[in-house]
């Protein structure tokens, strides 16, 4: 299955992190952004399949983000990938409609296993 | 003024560090109130030791101040300052739920500080191959002069340092505090080539 993928971090090396971890047949057709407010800008352009969201950025934070794609009816599955990772933090984001929360620096075994977890392999 | 010269990436993937482990903080944090503490993107910025007291004083007049210092291996080293407005300070016995005259507030905050301090710099140091050890943490008294005094002292032996300043807000409460990690410029060279070994690795 082909799906489209948005990666959304404020740093380039968890981008790449993220990047490396995704297994081939998902890793062809991948854009990135550097804060919230790129990565909406992009959702309400284009159709993605997935999110790869981090919690702390600049401009618009990762909450700010699933708010947003509430608010537009946005249809996409989101994994939230932070360091914050405190427990309300974790039921805060499942509430907003994220898939699924991954402790940053993310490990491509976890990730991959959500990813089968949820059709996406 | 001279620079430590960490480029884009190296700059990036220490900040990406400091993520990490201040997450992990705030998260022991957040357990041991039993609270949610809001983060926002900690900053970094190299300092001057004249400035330094400048820079820290501005900010408040009268704080409290816990600091630590924190070695490890390679060079590795600096000085943790946590510090609190002392009408948050007050709030701490409730925020702990002790009973009035249970602990003194001085030994509260010495507590709190030991959590976020300790944590972090474990984490960091873990992401960056070393490990730390630490000296007892000293409650600085509320006043301008003791405070320039101890960092004057602290900052005898550089000249330049890297200064990350992490807010945790824990939003129930209205409660703030800021840590501030001095790395001296001579323990951040040895930073850098773990870095550079991080990045060679993507």
């Amino acid at each position: 299955m082909s799906s489209s993928i948005l990666i959304c971090d404020d740093s380039n090396l968890a981008r790449k992190q993220v990047l490396r971890s995704l297994p081939d047949s998902l890793s062809t057709n991948v854009q990135l952004a550097t804060n919230g407010q790129e990565a909406l800008e992009l959702l309400t352009s284009q159709s993605f399949d997935l999110l790869f969201l981090d919690l702390t950025m600049p401009i618009l934070d990762g909450l700010g983000v699933l708010q947003g794609i509430k608010d537009n009816n946005i249809n996409i599955s989101v994994f939230v990938i932070s360091a914050d990772i405190q427990p309300e933090m974790q039921s805060k984001v499942l509430e907003l409609g994220a898939k699924a929360f991954l402790q940053k620096p993310v490990k491509s075994e976890v990730l991959i296993a959500q990813l089968e977890q949820h059709g996406f392999l | 003024m001279k620079n430590i010269n960490l480029t884009e990436d190296q700059k990036d993937c220490l900040q990406e560090i400091i993520n990490v482990a201040m997450g992990q903080a705030s998260d022991q944090l957040a357990r041991y109130l039993d609270t949610f503490v809001h983060l926002k993107v900690p900053s970094i910025e190299q300092v001057d030791s004249q400035c330094i007291i400048g820079a820290l004083n501005s900010e408040d007049d009268r704080v409290a101040v816990v600091s630590q210092g924190f070695f490890g291996y390679e060079g590795v080293r600096g000085e943790a300052l946590l510090i609190y407005q002392p009408k948050d300070s007050d709030k701490l016995a409730d925020l702990l739920g002790y009973e009035p005259g249970e602990l003194s507030v001085e030994e509260q905050i010495i507590d709190l500080s030991s959590i976020l301090t300790t944590t972090f710099l474990n984490v960091f140091a873990s992401q960056i191959e070393n490990q730390m050890s630490y000296s007892a943490p000293r409650l600085l008294s509320s006043n301008k002069g003791a405070i320039s005094e101890h960092i004057e002292q602290q900052s005898f032996n550089w000249d330049l340092a890297l200064k990350v300043k992490i807010t945790y807000q824990v939003t129930d409460y209205s409660f703030n505090c800021d840590m501030v990690l001095l790395i001296p410029e001579s323990a951040i060279n040895n930073i850098t080539d773990v870095l550079d070994r991080i990045l060679a690795s993507f």
